[in-house]
């Protein structure tokens, strides 16, 4: 009966397992395979390498700023974004007049795929464009964002925050709505005010949504590409070059596809490292 | 006074992320060649016009980017209808059944989903290259169809479903096809519009697999579309704003007819 059973859940079960199987887990595995093989001229085809393609990537100068780049991308951008989602999630779920009127224009951006808010920013970040009109109102200087090394990433980060804080905000709101009604109560009697009651009631409350947004949060920023591809190229000078481009670019522009194969591993194995290692981190909290 | 302040406060925030919307709608409802024209000095006839005009949508229509948005839905459309067939179907057999192997298969699934698909897309686009998908529909819509998230929801909610149900169902003689169409479907319409939205945005989002596998004019999407001609020197911006308001307009339609379920299966993913 077991058994019957068994053959019975397959039947309904393999048309996604294959699907999964043959579009997620093996080009995973392809990906690690083909990163041993180089193409060889003298002997036409492809031929085994071992590390070889990882040596050559990591004595490769731009894989090396490439690698630098999200780094410190990822450390700027992912506590900027939780931290104002989370702000902005307080501040949403306070009585006042239009609160949701306010939180709806704040998710707007969520329906805009990436690579049009990307279109979208590239003509407010011109020279002539609208962010340099808001800069003359206040009357401040003219800014060059995309074409200065040190302006690139943060002029990214705003665009990414711009898409993606109010899709996480709907997380953190989720979680601050299912706090007991007595428990806010309560401390409110106790005469806390706002911000203790922020930081002490409501922030250990949320820290499994807390939790979900952040690990989230970091993968998909670890992926960003439509916003480097249409805005900068990786430029000026690779000071926006993020790694998801720079595979890209290594298996299109430059050809290399058994090195970029290599680096595509390198990114799953970074990020897998970055989620299991924030999952131990904020399990070790409880 | 309290109220009133944050208030104020969630207006400024709300009026900050709306601002460049604004402006794009106001932009696409402007000759192309005033664009630039009233940014300097800003004032409020930048957000606001008052003789508005329909030509960039107008010319829309048969631009390259008229093509591409009827791509956009043809491709999401199937990738829903598809993938909610198959994403359904593999719960049911997760959720219905009792078998050996039962917890390694979603196993499998979940693991499926810890692998980002982007990360995945370029040794995925060598494979569809040697198998001649590029630049066809069925390559567009592959990679959306199986999606190990839609499952792990969907499952979630079919476990809630009780036992007595299907054993009713199965003496009135119903096939273990005729449970799945007959009673698990029908009182699942929340997890499978939730599932059919979450499969609906990953296609219409994305931008990485289109760009490597559909890029011929009549298999290319609106956001690759929009990015190309985004590139080019003598750009139109009119017509750029007017696409970049339909390729919103219409998710955020759909996610608005559907918002409740919207943020039940937002709020599930993250909470369970």
């Amino acid at each position: 009966m077991r058994q019957r059973q068994g053959l019975i859940a397959l039947a309904f079960l393999a048309p996604a397992l294959v699907c999964l199987a043959v579009l997620r887990i093996v080009p995973a595995i392809s990906a690690v395979v083909e990163s041993f093989y180089t193409e060889s001229l003298l002997r036409g085809g492809r031929v085994f390498a071992g590390l070889g393609n990882y040596t050559d990537l990591l004595s490769n100068k731009d894989f090396r700023q490439s690698v630098g780049v999200t780094l410190l991308f990822t450390v700027l951008v992912n506590p900027i974004q939780v931290v104002v989602s989370f702000l902005l999630a307080v501040l949403f779920t306070q009585r006042a007049a239009g609160a949701r009127l306010w939180r709806t224009l704040v998710i707007l951006p969520i329906a805009t795929p990436p690579a049009v808010s990307a279109v979208i920013w590239s003509v407010i970040y011109r020279p002539d464009g609208l962010a340099n009109g808001v800069l003359e109102r206040l009357g401040l200087p003219a800014q060059p964002f995309l074409t200065s090394p040190s302006q690139v990433l943060p002029s990214l980060i705003v665009l990414l925050s711009w898409i993606g804080v109010g899709y996480w905000m709907l997380f953190l709101i989720a979680g601050i709505q299912e706090i007991p009604a007595e428990v806010r109560e309560a401390a409110l009697l106790d005469g806390a005010g706002p911000w203790r009651r922020m930081v002490s009631v409501v922030l250990p409350l949320v820290r499994r949504p807390l939790a979900f947004v952040l690990v989230a949060d970091t993968v998909s920023n670890l992926l960003v590409f439509a916003p480097v591809q249409i805005l900068t190229k990786g430029g000026p000078n690779g000071n926006s070059n993020l790694l998801m481009y720079d595979v890209y670019s290594r298996a299109y522009a430059i050809g290399d596809i058994h090195v970029a194969q290599a680096e595509v591993v390198i990114l799953v194995a970074l990020t897998l490292a970055i989620v299991a290692g924030q999952f131990r981190l904020l399990r070790g909290d409880q | 006074m309290k109220r009133v302040s944050l208030s104020v406060l969630g207006g400024v925030v709300g009026l900050l992320f709306f601002l460049p919307l604004l402006w794009v709608v106001t932009n696409s409802l402007r000759p192309g060649s005033e664009t630039f024209a009233n940014l300097s000095p800003l004032s409020w006839q930048t957000f606001v016009e008052l003789r508005p005009t329909v030509t960039n949508y107008a010319s829309l229509l048969d631009s390259a980017i008229g093509r591409a948005t009827l791509n956009s839905i043809l491709v999401s459309a199937a990738t829903v209808v598809l993938g909610l067939a198959i994403c359904a179907s593999a719960a049911f057999g997760l959720a219905a059944f009792e078998f050996r192997g039962r917890g390694l298969l979603f196993g499998v699934v979940v693991l499926s989903f810890l692998v980002p698909f982007d990360a995945i897309a370029i040794p995925l686009s060598t494979m569809f290259r040697d198998w001649h998908l590029t630049n066809t529909f069925a390559g567009l819509v592959l990679p959306g169809i199986g999606n190990g998230m839609a499952i792990f929801l969907l499952r979630q909610f079919f476990l809630g479903i009780p036992a007595e149900l299907v054993e009713a169902g199965r003496l009135d003689g119903l096939g273990w096809f005729g449970v799945f169409r007959w009673i698990y479907l029908p009182l699942s319409k929340p997890a499978l519009i939730g599932a059919g939205l979450m499969l609906f945005l990953f296609q219409w989002q994305a931008y990485v697999w289109p760009l490597l596998i559909g890029t011929d004019a009549k298999h290319i999407l609106g956001p690759v579309a929009l990015s190309n001609l985004q590139g080019q020197n003598f750009t139109d911006y009119g017509l750029v704003f007017a696409g970049a308001v339909v390729l919103t307009v219409i998710p955020l339609v759909v996610i608005a007819g559907f918002q409740r379920y919207f943020v039940q299966s937002v709020s599930s993913t993250g909470l369970k």
